[in-house]
């Protein structure tokens, strides 16, 4: 009762804008929980949910997407549970299990709720070769934790885990003939990841660059940065869908989604050059003079003391850049065409036997679901990373 | 005593920190320049096989479309049309940073705020709209909300008798008369009330006791504005619908109201964020010494906290007005007939890609460079100036 | 920021140099070109043609979801007017109808996609105009069908065109349709609001939910789409004003001439074989005719007191061309009835000259 009259009715004004929007927040929920689970007809998101999740991506060939996330699942568990228990852990198995469930119920029920749409038995199958995937990578880092308590060996599990994810985008990728056939959430994934990869040693070089003493370096890096900074992303992808052919030789001819890439990648360049620039600043100078003391050059200096120091204080950042970088592969769709998620989703409200009914609200809540889960658990992990590592606290 | 060592002997060239300096730089430069070269070789070389000219000869021909909402005549050369286009992303952009500045206040206040429901809801509210792509977000307020949930001119909502809402736009009331007489009007209110204002001020130092300088400058500000309307003959138009139209009033093209929403709310969840930032980041101290003070707490906020916390908070806002006029080019997806739109429909129309789409992102970066340069204005000015 | 200034400044200066260099270098004025003398047969190295020839697949530019013109079936073939014209070229150039790469592109691609060189040809309803041909690098064929810009409304809400007092119409970005519009509003001083979309299915959504008065776009796009309206066809009035010509042509790059000139004779070889009454089913039959023309023109050997030859009109093509159009894919006639005469299309204007319409092939001599 106190708690009631102290968060809800401290004055007569913070009791009528409880009233007020306590009722606007009543009749929001019911309208949702109405639309999803009364009157939203969800046919259309049974019919096409291949075509949204893996856009043309040839059947024969889906178990190789479903061996990647496999792989990719138990390499992930293996090598996070690897790792040496930290000192906040909490004791108790059912407080573990409330963490586990809090950490990946999202995504679990997500799973669960695209397993259903599916029907049939096969995506359960993979939904539990999945689990058997992640309870296996958490053997695993249960026998090297096991191991390491008696000898010293490195955690060579995040060496491997971060080794298996591009090699296992590498294998997928030449596995097919041709790239224009991915299409739907996976070409989102696919081309957020590869570019995030490829644009990290570009933008760590662009923001040595532009703290370099050395003034034509600054100015080039500068320039880049600041250019690409100034331009819309999406006026980028409308310029690379024309212009791209006429700077490259015609025989590369690229595709749409080579486009795409390309683009992603320069332009998240200078983004990830501004945070590790930010980075950079945030290790003491302290550091380098000592590196200076013990007569090290500056490069070294730069790449054994500054550079892991300043990374490693920016991950969250850069999970955050990911993160923006992830959502804005859908201007892809928008500007070259490409066949993501939301292209898809508004596509399938055209069918033949979708048209004109009004089903842009079901297509856009799935779509949405799907990234709004994607997007909030990867905050969420870098929060927790964020409080892990200490950042801002040391 | 040792004699100092010698002098040592002068360092071979290939050792010397300041020619390697050098040499590698021009070597960085030499590459570069030759990437450059390289591309700049194949553009020329696939243009002159294409037959497709390169300069920005294509700003001279008509246009050959008209704008909504705009006189445009469809013969007009091609860098008129730009220059619209230019002023419809600056409209979009200005009316959204003010609404997305305010809105995304009051979200940041209310997340920190003591009332249980609030402190919910606006936290749902960032969370959602945060996690959500631009796009979609866009996509849903075109599609879902402007062409499925509004109603068909016929049958257009009337709220209040004051607005027609239908999925052909939102007519609101607006004044008659020429805007140079409403910003003349408006000049001599805004001298009036600041002369009240100093006044009221003065006579309150004197005094000691409250002299409601503000609300005395306001009410001055307000009496002159309906006064001079009205003196000079000009009135309100409400809108009605008019056979399929509205007459009266002013419309709001259904895609500048989709790009607007959709801006202002994607733009006020991060700037809910950062504001709540900011407040946190606040000394302890002032809040305490303000309650010591027994201010009440909208004065707290309102008279220390606020102002403080925008000093801390003006790089960051920056930054969200820099990206909410970069997401303005997303309104070429809705045929809202902003920058990015117009450079499309003129290449459509046979203007050569390349020339068009670089003239288009010349002028974005021109408009973040300003931007920049007003945000970084403010930011010096609001330093703290420490001892 | 000082620097940010000067930066910016410098790039803008630097890119304006690079156009105005550029300019001098503008080729505006007459094609490059690869020439070929009639007398050669052969298709010179580097062409389209040897290329097409070397990859065995003729690229054709199109779209998937124009009925009656090229629509994406669900057994992922392409069906339509459109369509079967790419599958005639392919059966010109390859001797074989299925020869054929469909490249399903957007409005706004379909020119950078023939200038890049990602398609042989673009069979695309595109409409021949002079600025095109001289701005977009392309060289537009024997037009396949005559076409006109009209207004569609729901039935029942206008008689004509000059009713549409302060209407708003809708339009596809980038087409003809949307000056034609323009010119067309400012003409009569019906004061139209223009609004522009990128594709033709976000026409269809807001002309569906009341936002579009009326949706303007080539009479033939519009008897597609009335055809498969939801509502169904009697929903949507075609008014009868005709507001511009609109001849729909495929187009080839610029530049190579005989290419060109083997897309257009695959064209016509459709025209004039319903000029024969030649058509798929009996043109076996016409394989013994005696009169000669037809004989020059299905390629067979004409016997005369000289000895027998084969008349080989030195196009690059090989000889029995015009055979294999027909007889695998058909004369115009067959295929405007498969695919135009279903939805309601008349023949009119685009009938063989001898009926009174435009169609009319030079001789195959």
């Amino acid at each position: 009762m106190t708690w009631i009259r102290r968060n809800l009715f401290r004055s007569v004004w913070d009791g009528i804008l409880s009233i007020v929007f306590g009722a606007i927040a009543v009749y929001v929920l019911w309208t949702l929980f109405e639309f999803v689970f009364i009157t939203g007809r969800w046919e259309i998101i049974e019919v096409n949910l291949l075509l949204l999740l893996v856009g043309r991506f040839p059947e024969d060939q889906l178990w190789l997407v479903g061996t990647s996330i496999v792989a990719l699942a138990f390499w992930i568990s293996a090598a996070s549970s690897g790792s040496p228990k930290s000192l906040d852990s909490q004791p108790s198995l059912s407080a573990r299990i409330l963490d586990s469930v809090q950490r990946f119920g999202l995504l679990s029920a997500l799973g669960v709720l695209l397993i259903l749409l599916a029907g049939g038995i096969t995506p359960l199958y993979w939904g539990l070769a999945i689990i058997g995937g992640i309870l296996a990578g958490l053997g695993l880092g249960k026998t090297r934790r096991s191991i390491a308590a008696r000898a010293k060996i490195p955690n060579l599990l995040w060496h491997a885990a971060i080794i298996a994810v591009p090699i296992t985008f590498i294998a997928l990728t030449l596995s097919l003939s041709t790239l224009d056939s991915w299409g739907g959430f996976l070409i989102n994934f696919y081309i957020a990841i590869i570019s995030i990869v490829l644009s990290f040693p570009l933008g760590v070089l662009l923001a040595l660059g532009r703290r370099s003493t050395l003034p034509i370096v600054r100015v080039l890096a500068t320039t880049y940065i600041e250019l690409i900074r100034g331009a819309p992303l999406f006026v980028l992808l409308l310029l690379a869908g024309v212009a791209l052919e006429f700077f490259v030789p015609t025989e590369l001819a690229p595709g749409p989604i080579f486009r795409a890439v390309t683009v992603f990648t320069l332009f998240t360049a200078a983004y990830v050059a501004e945070i590790v620039r930010g980075g950079l600043q945030s290790v003491t100078q302290g550091q380098t003079e000592a590196g200076k003391a013990l007569g090290l050059g500056t490069s070294k200096i730069t790449f054994l003391i500054t550079l892991p120091q300043a990374l490693r204080n920016v991950i969250p950042a850069q999970i955050g850049q990911f993160i923006s970088l992830f959502k804005d592969t859908t201007l892809a769709g928008a500007a070259l065409s490409v066949l993501e998620v939301l292209n898809v989703g508004t596509a399938i409200t055209k069918q033949d036997d979708f048209l004109g009914q009004g089903y842009i609200y079901e297509s856009l809540a799935f779509v949405g679901l799907l990234f709004w889960v994607g997007s909030y658990v990867m905050s969420r992990e870098s929060q927790r990373l964020e409080k892990r590592l200490g950042v801002g606290q040391r | 005593m040792s004699s100092l060592p010698s002098a040592p002997a002068r360092v071979p060239l290939w050792r010397d920190v300041r020619v390697l300096r050098w040499a590698f730089q021009l070597v960085v430069l030499a590459v570069v320049l030759a990437l450059l070269y390289w591309l700049y070789g194949n553009y020329q070389a696939n243009v002159a096989k294409s037959s497709i000219p390169t300069n920005l000869r294509f700003l001279d021909n008509p246009a050959n479309f008209t704008i909504p909402g705009n006189d445009l005549d469809q013969s007009a050369p091609v860098r008129d049309a730009f220059y619209q286009g230019f002023l419809n992303t600056l409209q979009v952009a200005i009316v959204g940073i003010v609404f997305a500045t305010i809105l995304g206040t009051l979200v940041g206040i209310a997340r920190l705020s003591q009332n249980f429901i609030l402190r919910t809801i606006a936290a749902a509210y960032v969370e959602v709209i945060r996690n959500i792509p631009l796009l979609l977000l866009l996509t849903f307020m075109n599609l879902a909300v402007v062409l499925q949930t509004f109603p068909r001119i016929e049958d257009a909502w009337l709220p209040l008798d004051l607005f027609v809402i239908s999925n052909r736009g939102i007519a609101i009331p607006w004044f008659t008369g020429s805007a140079l007489v409403l910003l003349g009007i408006v000049l001599v209110g805004i001298v009036a009330a600041w002369i009240v204002t100093k006044i009221r001020n003065r006579i309150s130092d004197s005094t000691g006791k409250p002299a409601w300088a503000g609300t005395y400058g306001l009410l001055v500000f307000v009496v002159i504005m309906v006064a001079g309307w009205i003196a000079t003959g000009n009135t309100f138009t409400l809108p009605f619908v008019d056979d399929r139209a509205t007459a009266g009033g002013f419309r709001l093209d259904p895609s500048f109201f989709a790009l607007l929403v959709t801006l202002v709310v994607y733009t006020s969840s991060h700037i809910a964020e950062i504001v709540r930032g900011s407040i946190m980041a606040v000394p302890r101290g002032q809040g305490e010494a303000a309650d010591a003070l027994a201010l009440k707490p909208s004065a707290k906020m309102r008279l220390i906290i606020l102002p403080q916390a925008f000093r801390i908070a003006m790089p960051a806002l920056g930054n969200q007005y820099l990206n909410l006029i970069k997401n303005s080019s997303l309104g070429a997806t809705i045929s809202y007939f902003e920058l990015t739109q117009i450079a499309q429909i003129t290449v459509g129309n046979g203007s050569p890609a390349v020339p068009a789409f670089t003239l288009t992102l010349l002028v974005y970066l021109g408009i973040s460079l300003i931007t920049s340069l007003i945000v970084n204005y403010f930011n010096r000015r609001l330093a703290l100036v420490e001892r | 920021m000082k620097r940010n200034v000067a930066f910016m400044g410098a790039l803008a200066a630097m890119t304006l140099v690079l156009s105005a260099c550029a300019a001098e270098a503008d080729t505006t004025t007459a094609t490059t070109t690869e020439e070929t003398t009639t007398t050669e047969t052969a298709a010179v190295a580097g062409s389209v043609l040897e290329s097409v020839k070397e990859a065995g697949v003729v690229r054709c530019g199109t779209r998937d979801a124009l009925p009656g013109f090229a629509v994406l079936t669900e057994a992922g073939e392409h069906e339509g007017f459109d369509s079967d014209f790419c599958k005639a070229i392919a059966a010109a150039v390859l001797g074989d109808a299925t020869a054929v790469e469909m490249v399903d592109l957007e409005t706004a691609d379909r020119f950078t996609a023939l200038q890049n060189g990602s398609i042989d040809v673009l069979v695309r309803n595109t409409t021949w105009t002079a600025s095109r041909d001289g701005g977009e690098a392309a060289t537009f064929m024997q037009p396949t069908f005559y076409d006109g810009q009209g207004m569609m409304v729901t039935a029942g809400s206008y008689e004509s065109v000059g009713d549409m007092n302060g209407a708003v119409v809708c339009v596809a970005k980038g087409t003809t349709t949307e000056g034609n519009a323009a010119l067309e509003s400012s003409r009569l001083g019906l004061n139209w609001e223009v609004r522009s979309f990128d594709e033709t299915d976000l026409i269809l959504e807001a002309f569906i939910a009341g936002q579009c008065d009326g949706w303007s776009s080539d009479v033939s796009q519009l008897t597609g789409f009335r055809s498969a309206y939801p509502d169904g066809a009697a929903a949507l009035v075609i008014l009868p004003e005709v507001f511009s010509k609109e001849p729909l042509a495929p187009a080839v790059l610029d530049g190579d001439t005989q290419w060109a000139q083997v897309v257009n004779w695959a064209i016509l070889a459709t025209i004039q074989a319903e000029e024969f009454g030649i058509t798929s089913a009996n043109v076996d039959s016409f394989l013994t005719s005696e009169d000669v023309s037809i004989q020059r023109f299905l390629g067979v050997e004409i016997v005369s007191d000289d000895g027998s030859a084969v008349l080989d009109p030195g196009l690059g093509l090989p000889t029995d061309f015009a055979y294999q159009v027909v007889k695998q894919v058909g004369n115009y006639g067959e295929i405007f009835e498969a695919h135009l005469a279903p939805l309601g299309l008349e023949r009119g204007v685009n009938s063989l000259w001898t009926n009174g319409g435009l169609l009319y092939a030079p001789p195959f001599r």
